[in-house]
């Protein structure tokens, strides 16, 4: 019976959206997606299952050498400390490394600004410099102002096609994205040289406020002087 | 629109200099005499005009030359000019020097006066190629050495650094400036006297100046490009009378 009504068609059952009256209870899950999601459930139980086993046969006597030197606290692993991984001389190394990467970078950047600035001089800004006439008299001083307010430096004519001044003006803004990078790298720099110089040998001391001179916000230090043949 | 539109090219307002646009450019310019050519391995821009002929500039870096900064700055007028006789003094390895040269034009002349043998030998490379361009490997504090090449001239150009520069400059014009020729002279103060501001250096190298014959005209100094520098620009044994003219 059951298989005659097998091979009649029948309508496809669709499974349906959440209703709008029950919009409140949420999202409807679909069965697809409830088998992934019961599917991953059930393997993270079988795992803790199988887990817990093992917990139960452990073998009280094992033991491992790295249980010397690591431990779980609170149940956490806490790996070996790193703290001498290195010696003195490897970490100089590795600064001296460092800073001549920074440097390198540095020296880069400053040559692509010198190469941009040589073809770029702002010409349509007015100049920020100091601009002095000199006059023989009370009346050529008067006639010479009055002639310097009236004739300000033309701007150059605006029928440059918009393409060539955008492309300036992107020129520009690199240049200025370089500069704000290298003044950055040479901050970086000096802050790294004071660390390595620091970490060099001879006795050095921290100045107290009122012992600086020019005042910084950056710590001073000072050497001993030290007799060298 | 292809290929030539790619730069402009525009006069300035002093004549012979140009200003160029482009892409990676905005920046001054001379139009070059000897076309591809650099001298300092500045930066060229070729345009093409409608008539089809190439014309190529070469950019003035700022840095580099202490009259490039002035024209930026803003002088009023420099009276270097094509045609014009130039007596250039402390030329050093001639980047200036070539782009004068490019502003006079074939028909002027500059006189480019070095005492440095090593920094000579590039200006005299440079003059090679340029037939406008005189290299004179001497002491300009002797004028009286290289007075038989050099002719009166309409302006002399003096960037020696030296702490008796004015008297440099006031002999050589007594040699060969004009009357009512001009000066241009850029001063750097630490070379003169580090000790005091920069202002002060400046003014007192103004007065040295007018008790030699001078009469400054104009003062700026080379603010973004260089630190402490200023650039003196006047005329030389300029008449009363011709003044009332004007």
């Amino acid at each position: 019976m059951s298989s005659l009504r097998n091979a009649l068609p029948r309508r496809a059952h669709k499974e349906r959206a959440q209703p709008s009256s029950r919009k409140k209870f949420g999202h409807l899950e679909k069965h697809k997606d409830y088998v992934e999601r019961a599917k991953a459930f059930h393997k993270k139980e079988e795992t803790l299952r199988i887990l817990r086993e093992k917990a139960a046969n452990r073998n009280q006597d094992e033991f491992y050498f790295k249980m010397i030197r690591t431990r779980t606290e609170d149940g956490v692993h806490r790996p070996e400390s790193e703290a001498n991984k290195y010696t003195q001389d490897e970490l100089m190394l590795m600064k001296t490394q460092d800073l001549g990467y920074v440097l390198q970078k540095l020296q880069s950047e400053r040559k692509k600004i010198e190469k941009l600035a040589a073809s770029l001089h702002s010409i349509d800004n007015q100049p920020t410099n100091k601009h002095i006439l000199f006059a023989e008299d009370r009346e050529e001083a008067k006639e010479l102002q009055s002639q310097y307010s009236r004739s300000e430096i033309p701007l150059i004519s605006d029928n440059i096609h918009t393409n060539i001044k955008r492309k300036i003006d992107r020129s520009y803004k690199e240049l200025e994205a370089r500069r704000t990078r290298l003044s950055q790298l040479q901050k970086m720099y000096m802050d790294m040289s004071m660390k390595k110089e620091l970490r060099k040998n001879g006795r050095k001391r921290k100045l107290r406020e009122d012992e600086i001179v020019s005042p910084t916000t950056e710590p001073v230090y000072k050497w001993r002087a030290e007799r060298k043949r | 629109m292809k290929g030539g539109s790619r730069v402009v090219v525009e006069p300035h307002r002093h004549e012979g200099i140009f200003i160029a646009k482009g892409g990676k450019e905005d920046a001054l310019a001379t139009k070059n005499l000897v076309p591809g050519e650099a001298v300092y391995n500045e930066k060229r821009v070729t345009v093409q005009k409608e008539d089809g002929t190439k014309e190529e500039y070469r950019v003035w870096n700022p840095f580099r030359s202490k009259l490039a900064a002035a024209i930026l700055g803003g002088v009023d007028n420099i009276w270097i000019k094509p045609g014009a006789k130039v007596l250039y003094l402390g030329a050093a390895s001639g980047t200036t020097v070539s782009h004068v040269s490019d502003i006079v034009g074939p028909t002027g002349v500059v006189y480019a006066v070095e005492f440095s043998h090593r920094s000579g030998r590039d200006l005299v490379n440079m003059a090679k190629k340029r037939t406008n361009v005189i290299p004179i490997i001497e002491d300009a504090r002797h004028p009286a050495k290289y007075r038989m090449l050099v002719g009166m001239v309409d302006v002399v150009f003096s960037d020696v650094a030296q702490p008796d520069q004015a008297r440099i400059l006031g002999l050589n014009a007594s040699y060969f400036l004009k009357t009512g020729g001009h000066f241009v002279i850029s001063i750097k103060a630490n070379c003169i006297d580090s000790t005091v501001p920069a202002e002060t250096v400046f003014v007192n190298e103004v007065n040295k100046l007018k008790a030699d014959q001078f009469k400054p005209a104009e003062q700026v100094t080379l603010e973004p490009f260089e630190r402490d520098h200023a650039c003196v620009v006047g005329g030389y044994r300029l008449s009363k009378k011709k003044k009332d003219a004007e």
